[in-house]
């Protein structure tokens, strides 16, 4: 007993130190209710393409996929309308060469396919990204550099949707872009995740029938013995 | 109906030429055992059933899988596409790497509970020193295999857990430099050593089967051991079939239930099964804060971690293998189980309690106040082993039961 005590006191304090730890530095996310149905993801998309797609791609995202993935469904005449002349079956592609990239911000802007499964947060951390562009309060970091999620707080990407210095009138319709666009990207991330949990559902409904079936078995089996 | 079949004319014809009949009755249907075996004995066939995820799971994903560092564009590598073409283009792919990736956690899981209940009950004990050796090799041979396996995807983990781990090989004098190439094909982690990784990753599961079959034989020649840790009398022997094909088969169940919700609901597992920054394609320019390995791992990282100087680090962990690979000998007392030996109780969970702190320490970038706990409970693991010889002396048994 006086062992486990110890025990549990020692882990205690462990997990406290860790989430002590974990949390340095950094605000906690903006809350955010991501949704996957086809109005948010389209407007995502096209978020994304207006604005984004000048600096980011989807490498394993072709504009065949908005389409074909059900969840976005979009029509052919809305993916043509976007995708200009690029190929259907191309990647979604920047226009902004690696290195032109480099001389004007310094750094090469990462693929968004996975971002959301590469980052803490998910799609959460993307919305408060794109809306966490304020004025540095110690006026080092040139405006729309300043990022209060960003780790370190400087980022080379300039306020894209323009949050900073925004008007009062235009704030709810920059939230839901910015929604809209973490949405798809949580999407894109991990087009299969509908799927997975709808067969996950059949699956752990299968297995659990069987397994009951199995244990009226044993028991059955097991009577006998003493 | 299984009777039936092996009573055919043909089950008849081929057991006169290689006694397949005869080796089925024997290991699967009459093979004896102890009646009182509880529900902790399902977790060796459940290990089985995992290995045949991981052996088949693998084999589809090899045919879908590039080995190559070579880039692609942004930072990106044929390796890493190739893993997100299975999870996005190829059918089912997702399904079979997920199955995998947490086949792979699953594993270490049954395993670490496996051997558990193999020191609680004092398994290891004559005359099971065997079984267990075979048990340490493939405890041995499963963790060399992941390593290798990890590298594959050449995500950021990927790529910087094995750079510190092939580090290691290279503290080791005199032959460290050499060595260091060896295992890594060249002076850094690079194309070839992904190249070998695959070809090792995919040759290690065999040798693992090899010793997990010599294992199971080791296992009938001994036959199994009990909670109560005392030879059982006749009346305490059933047939291995029905009974504990089964109670097995319930087992294998609530762990498929347990296995699934995590390959479709958590197949990440909140990043300690597939660890987020792994989703950052390799970059060898950009050191990432924490390099910590996965979690069934860490225990071993932190006991190389907590010692100040590498050389004697790699020293420590290997000793912390050597340590358990001389369990039967260490440990002195007449009496198998923790049931009936109040102080190695005590002690084993302590011991149980300290690889927990020492897995949290090393999952976690080091901290000073870390570093002093892992190097606590480095101390706690080892102290467990140099006690072991001495128990029995002043250990006061509970009284042993007649029969099971
Ligand atoms: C003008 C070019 C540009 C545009 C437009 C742009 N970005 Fe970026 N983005 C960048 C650059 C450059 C970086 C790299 C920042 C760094 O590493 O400091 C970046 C980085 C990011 C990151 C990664 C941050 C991290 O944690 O590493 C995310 C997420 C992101 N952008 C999302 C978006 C989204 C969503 C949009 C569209 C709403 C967008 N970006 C539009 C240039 C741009
Ligand atoms: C692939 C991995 C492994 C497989 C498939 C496997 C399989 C099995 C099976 C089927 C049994 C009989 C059922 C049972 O007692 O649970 C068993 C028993 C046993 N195994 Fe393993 N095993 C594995 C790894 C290990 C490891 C790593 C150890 C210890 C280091 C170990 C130690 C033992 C011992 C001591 C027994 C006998 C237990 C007793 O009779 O009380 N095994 N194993």
């Amino acid at each position: 007993m006086k062992t486990w005590t110890m025990v549990m006191i020692l882990l205690g304090w462990l997990a406290g130190s860790g989430a002590a730890m974990a949390g340095e530095g950094m605000p906690p996310l903006k809350p955010v209710q991501l949704s996957m149905d086809q109005k948010t993801l389209q407007h995502g998309a096209q978020v994304f393409t207006e604005v984004c797609m000048g600096c980011h791609s989807l490498r394993y995202v072709t504009w065949k996929h908005l389409m074909d993935y059900p969840e976005i469904g979009m029509t052919r005449e809305q993916v043509d309308e976007m995708r200009g002349d690029a190929p259907l079956t191309a990647p979604i592609k920047t226009g902004l060469s690696e290195a032109d990239a480099r001389e004007s911000y310094g750094v090469v802007p990462p693929d968004l396919t996975l971002i959301a499964r590469a980052r803490e947060g998910g799609g959460a951390y993307i919305y408060s990204l794109l809306l966490g562009f304020e004025h540095d309060p110690e006026g080092k970091v040139p405006d729309g550099n300043y990022n209060l999620y960003f780790p370190g707080h400087r980022i080379a990407m300039a306020d894209p949707l323009g949050w900073l210095d925004h008007d009062e009138d235009e704030e709810q319709e920059l939230k839901e872009q910015a929604r809209a666009v973490a949405s798809f990207l949580a999407y894109v991330g991990e087009p299969h995740q509908l799927e997975r949990k709808a067969l996950g559902r059949k699956v752990l409904i299968f297995l659990v029938v069987l397994t009951l079936i199995f244990w009226l078995l044993k028991r059955e089996v097991w009577r006998d013995v003493h | 109906m299984l009777e039936k079949m092996l009573n055919t004319k043909f089950a008849q014809w081929l057991d006169e030429r290689t006694h397949v009949v005869q080796y089925v009755r024997f290991h699967l249907l009459d093979y004896p055992t102890p009646k009182n075996l509880n529900y902790w004995y399902a977790f060796g066939s459940i290990a089985l059933v995992v290995l045949i995820i991981q052996v088949l799971s693998g084999v589809f994903l090899a045919m879908d899988y590039k080995p190559a560092a070579v880039p692609t564009g942004n930072g990106f590598s044929m390796a890493f596409d190739s893993i997100e073409r299975i999870m996005r283009e190829v059918n089912d792919g997702w399904l079979i790497r997920y199955m995998h990736a947490v086949g792979a956690s699953a594993f270490f899981f049954v395993i670490y509970l496996h051997m558990a209940r193999g020191m609680y009950y004092g398994s290891y004990k004559k005359p099971r020193e065997f079984l267990w050796i075979m048990g340490v090799m493939i405890l041995v041979i499963m963790q060399a295999t992941v390593f290798f396996g990890y590298l594959l995807p050449w995500g950021q983990m990927s790529y910087w857990g094995a750079t510190v781990i092939t580090n290691i090989f290279g503290a080791i004098p005199g032959i460290g430099d050499w060595l260091l190439q060896l295992v890594r094909g060249g002076y850094g982690v690079g194309d070839p050593t992904l190249n070998r990784f695959f070809a090792l990753h995919f040759l290690f599961p065999f040798i693992l089967i090899a010793f997990v079959f010599w294992h199971v034989m080791a296992l009938h020649v001994v036959h199994s051991n009990n909670p109560e840790g005392i030879e059982p009398s006749k009346k305490g022997i059933i047939p291995f079939h029905p009974y504990y094909t089964v109670k097995d088969l319930f087992g294998i169940g609530v762990f498929l239930i347990v296995y699934s919700w995590f390959v479709f609901f958590d197949p990440t597992g909140h990043g300690l099964i597939i660890e987020t920054n792994n989703f950052n394609p390799a970059d060898p320019l950009k050191t990432p804060p924490d390099i910590t390995p996965v979690w069934y791992l860490t225990p071993w990282y932190e006991i190389l971690r907590s010692v100040p100087n590498k050389l004697l680090g790699i020293v420590g962990m290997a000793f912390a293998y050597v340590c358990l690979f001389l369990m039967p000998w260490l440990d002195r007392s007449p009496v198998r189980s923790a049931r009936y030996r109040p102080v190695y109780r005590t002690m084993l969970l302590v011991f149980f309690a300290s690889i927990g702190v020492l897995g949290y320490c090393g999952h976690h970038e080091v901290t000073p106040e870390l570093l002093l706990i892992g190097r606590i409970a480095s101390l706690v693991y080892f102290a467990f082993f140099a006690l072991l010889p001495f128990v029995h002396k002043f250990e006061k048994n509970r009284p042993l039961p007649e029969d099971i």
